[in-house]
């Protein structure tokens, strides 16, 4: 999508010990403190130590961006080695920045100035040197280069410098000086370089939202809950929700709450149930392999009505799969995983602002259902960084809460059937209305008993409707043209991004077409679904897994036929296949003759 | 041995049964165990237990898994929480850190405890939850009609060993010992009031008190674990044996054929409600920043 005003993508590929995630960390933080949008993902080496190779990617931009763009603006290589197969990535007239120093030679057509196209700007500068120059250690390369990319800019070298002073609060001040040395040196010697490229960095756009925060999306979900007033949180270490651990492990404590790493996930989720069940605002955090191990205790939550908010980041699977690439292959786990009919909410954010608003919500809503929210991310939104307006007020803070009225001489039901499905609940400790939960099928007062199955699992499914319609909490949205349009994208979770910049750039080249995300995907919110339906000739389902399981979730609940794009390239989604896929399918809908051939719904 | 050697009159008996107050720990269900099972003791002990210590009924939580033992909680007038199949620990501990002010007794039998919930007996004794588990152990499975379980006898002929048990016997007083359970006796359900006066000691314990009650499965179980045989096995701990000795505890663990009743080990450490209220301080002392920036 090209925005008005400022769009830039930056890129910085290395190896692990060259700084490269610590300087695009300084740049997208310095990028928020302007002002910007900013949208970053890194990449890490699967191993923990050696020299793998590290790529951060950082989008700019005064409007709102939804992806990283295909094509990097501006690339800077701390790794020849590992910076050349990335080269390509640069549009024309980018810039490629590079050490044309080396002190070791290099074989032939090693050198990364041998890869950059004709069309591409090479910008070679003594990285080593000038860092030796600044710092006496070439360790500050990674800062040399971040100075000279924003003196090349024109962009402002204070809120680098504020950055730089932040990071390094905890050293000695020697390490924030030398720092800022390397980083005005480069900052020098970028300013002075002739800019032949159309690359610019604006004004940022006015701060009417408030502060911006850098936020990944496992961040935006611990301080979500945090807001919620999470009481305790359960957890076993897994790539990629950890993360989500071991912020709450530094957090919880401050505000009160008790954290606890488990022995399994099994025991996570049966220690969250246990909690929720004493009243307490309680979650856990896990990957798809822990959900598996989750289900049978979900199905306790569901059948002993109990709150609890449990987070899945999916990676490639199955089984250990891709530890460290993102999919969206766990969403039948989510919706479905367990024995009988467990039906559960299940939310799945698009955004880092997402994940903030839903954590944010995830215990009210909990709460209100007496059911487990699963809260379903991937782990490209877990590990991406994105600028988040938080709330000023706290809006997500627990409202208090209303014990059941007893009545006297009854005694009291925990499973009353009611006409909203829902049962006032007692907590331990509430006099008089003693109880036991189970995971048996039971009659109203919580006694194990069959005969009223049927009645029973009506009100778990039925209680869960309204929770499409749960004010305060975005369960669907249609983006683009409105009405009738010839195609529809319908998207959930992070590949909504690049469904919505790709339908973006397909209304600019004129074709009809519109977007909508599903954020909760239990319950369907069927009746604005059949609605988009009904106003698309052809409906288009981009997903990361291979079974189409979102396709096949919502052309079953509604009965109707979607074309699919599913994918398991363990990465994002590109934009260009969506975009490729919505042409080809609009000119189907355009020439139907073409359409018998080719067309697949 | 004999505990019962005045006649008794069952009005009298009556009376003093109502009079005594721990009938309003009973819930109105009926037990739906089999007439002369050994867990009948044990929810006779565990209402007079928590009559004696003047608990109230709102502020006791009992959780358990799933077998004959661990419909325990539906028998009992308190708050109660029937789970899954070997995961009453876990959930026992979330009920705790749920809130601190409840009293939380687990409940469940030996297949409950040491076949699938085996994994997690380490962790809540290590970490000294402050609860009581009490494990029924009938040396078989009862709910699902008698196969062998982990504390079955070599030999032992179940419908799931129907050529002889040939699987060693696990010791589940070793194994807690081992565990770093802060408190660990012994009773058996045919000496109720010795049992009534370990469940109250074992309540009392600040921190993981884990009771193995020995209890005869009258239906599945004619051969190994009967009244006749139990009762001739057991014997008293004995009386120079010091519970703040965990080698003499293990010990005594070991001698098998005869079963001590009575405390083997306690003792005095950290809860996890402590451990969690330090990390309180320290967090708010050191006011660690998160990782990143
Ligand atoms: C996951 C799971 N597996 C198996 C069962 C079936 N099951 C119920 S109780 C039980 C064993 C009960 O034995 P024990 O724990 O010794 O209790 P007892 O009935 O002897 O008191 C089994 C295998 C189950 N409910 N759940
Ligand atoms: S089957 Fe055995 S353990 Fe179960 S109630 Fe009957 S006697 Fe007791
Ligand atoms: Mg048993």
């Amino acid at each position: 999508m090209n925005k008005a005003g400022t769009d830039i993508q930056f890129a910085i590929c290395g190896s692990a010990g060259d700084g490269t995630i610590a300087a695009g960390d300084i740049m997208k933080r310095a990028a928020a403190a302007m002002g910007f949008h900013v949208i970053a993902f890194d990449v890490y080496p699967p191993e923990i130590r050696g020299f793998g190779k590290c790529i951060s990617r950082i989008r700019v931009s005064s409007e709102q961006a939804y992806s990283l763009k295909e094509q990097t603006d501006v690339f800077v290589s701390l790794n020849d080695g590992h910076a050349i197969p990335h080269v390509g990535e640069v549009r024309d007239c980018g810039a490629v920045i590079y050490d044309d120093h080396l002190i070791a030679p290099v074989p032939e057509g090693g050198h990364i100035s041998a890869h950059v196209r004709p069309a591409q700007i090479p910008y070679g500068l003594p990285i080593r040197q000038v860092s030796e120059q600044a710092t006496n250690s070439a360790r500050s390369r990674n800062i040399v280069v971040l100075g000279y990319v924003a003196g090349l800019l024109d962009m402002p070298p204070e809120p680098f410098h504020k950055v730089v002073n932040q990071k390094f609060a905890t050293k000695p001040p020697a390490v924030a000086e030398a720092n800022i040395k390397a980083f005005d040196a480069g900052f020098e010697v970028g300013r002075k370089v002739f800019r032949l490229d159309d690359v610019e960095v604006g004004s940022a756009p006015e701060a009417d939202r408030g502060e911006a925060v850098m936020m990944t999306g496992n961040g935006a979900i611990a301080r979500g809950f945090l807001e919620a007033g999470i009481q305790s949180y359960f957890g076993y270490p897994i790539t990629p929700a950890t993360s989500i651990m071991e912020r709450l492990a530094v957090e919880l404590p401050k505000a009160g709450g008790r954290f606890l790493q488990t022995e399994d996930e099994i025991s996570a989720i049966s220690a969250t149930i246990g909690a929720g069940f004493a009243g307490s605002r309680a979650a856990t955090a896990t990957s798809g392999p822990g959900l598996a191990l989750m289900t049978e205790m979900l199905g306790l939550g569901v059948m002993a009505e109990v709150p609890a908010v449990i987070v899945c980041s999916q990676r490639g699977g199955p089984s250990t799969g891709l530890p460290t690439k993102t999919e969206q292959s766990d969403l039948n786990l989510a919706v479905f995983g367990g024995s009988g009919d467990a039906p559960r909410i299940v939310i799945a954010p698009t955004n880092v602002e997402g994940c903030y608003r839903c954590a944010g919500m995830a215990f009210e809503i909990a709460e209100a259902f007496q059911v487990p929210v699963i809260l379903l991310i991937d782990l490209y939104l877990s590990n991406r960084y994105e600028t988040v307006f938080p709330s000023g007020r706290n809006v997500f803070a627990p409202k208090p809460r209303q014990a059941p009225e007893r009545r006297e001489g009854e005694e009291y039901k925990r499973f009353a059937l009611t006409e909203s499905h829902i049962s006032p609940r007692a907590l331990p400790g509430d006099p008089d209305m003693m109880y036991t939960a189970t995971g048996l099928e039971h009659n109203e007062l919580g006694k194990p008993g069959d005969v009223l199955h049927m009645k029973m699992n009506a009100k778990r499914h039925e209680k869960l409707k309204p929770a499409t319609r749960y004010p305060g909490l975005t369960t669907c949205k249609r983006f683009g043209a409105e009405g009738k349009v010839d195609v529809g994208i319908l998207g959930w979770g992070s590949t909504f991004g690049e469904i919505l910049e790709a339908m973006f750039e397909a209304q600019e080249e004129g074709i009809s077409c519109s977007a909508m995300k599903v954020v909760m995907l239990s319950p369907l919110p069927e009746e604005e679904l059949r609605a988009f339906f009904d106003d698309c000739e052809v409906v288009l389902v981009p997903e990361l897994n291979y079974q189409g399981q979102f396709a096949n979730l919502v052309s079953g609940a509604l009965g109707r036929p979607v074309v699919r794009l599913d994918r398991t390239c363990a990465t994002p989604m590109a934009v260009a296949d969506i975009l490729a896929e919505v042409r080809r399918l609009a000119s189907d809908v355009n020439e139907p003759a073409h359409a018998a051939a080719g067309g697949g719904a | 041995m004999n505990e019962r050697v005045e006649p008794v009159y069952l009005e009298e008996k009556l009376e003093e049964i109502r009079a005594d107050g721990h009938l309003r720990y009973r819930s109105r269900s009926l037990p739906t165990w089999c007439p002369g099972c050994g867990y009948f003791s044990m929810a006779d002990g565990l209402t007079v237990a928590l009559n004696r210590l003047g608990l109230d009924n709102k502020d006791v939580v009992v959780v358990s898994g799933i077998g004959c033992a661990s419909r325990f909680p539906f028998f009992v007038n308190t708050y109660g929480f029937h789970t899954l199949h070997g995961r009453v620990l876990p959930v026992a501990t979330g009920v705790k850190i749920g809130n601190d002010a409840l009293t939380v007794i687990a409940v469940g039998g030996d297949g409950d405890a040491f076949a699938i919930g085996a994994g997690h007996i380490p962790h809540a004794a290590r970490r000294n939850v402050d609860m009581t588990y009490l494990v029924f152990d009938n040396g078989i499975y009862g709910l699902t009609k008698g196969q062998t379980s982990p504390t079955s006898a070599l030999g032992f002929r179940t419908s799931s060993t129907p050529y002889e048990n040939g699987d060693m016997p696990l010791n589940p007083l070793l194994m807690l010992l081992s565990y770093e359970a802060s408190w660990v006796g012994q009773a058996y359900a045919g000496r109720p009031h010795h049992l009534t006066d370990m469940i109250t000691m074992a309540i009392e314990h600040k921190g993981f008190s884990f009771l193995r009650i020995l209890s005869p499965c009258v239906t599945f179980d004619k051969t190994d674990n009967t009244y006749r045989n139990l009762g001739m096995k057991v014997r008293d701990i004995p009386e120079d044996h010091d519970p703040s000795d965990r080698l003499a505890a293990m010990a005594l663990a070991m001698e098998e054929d005869h079963p001590a009743l009575g405390l083997f080990y306690r003792e005095d450490r950290d809860t996890l409600g402590e451990v969690m209220q330090d990390a309180a301080r320290k967090a708010q002392a050191m006011n660690l920043a998160p990782k990143g920036l």
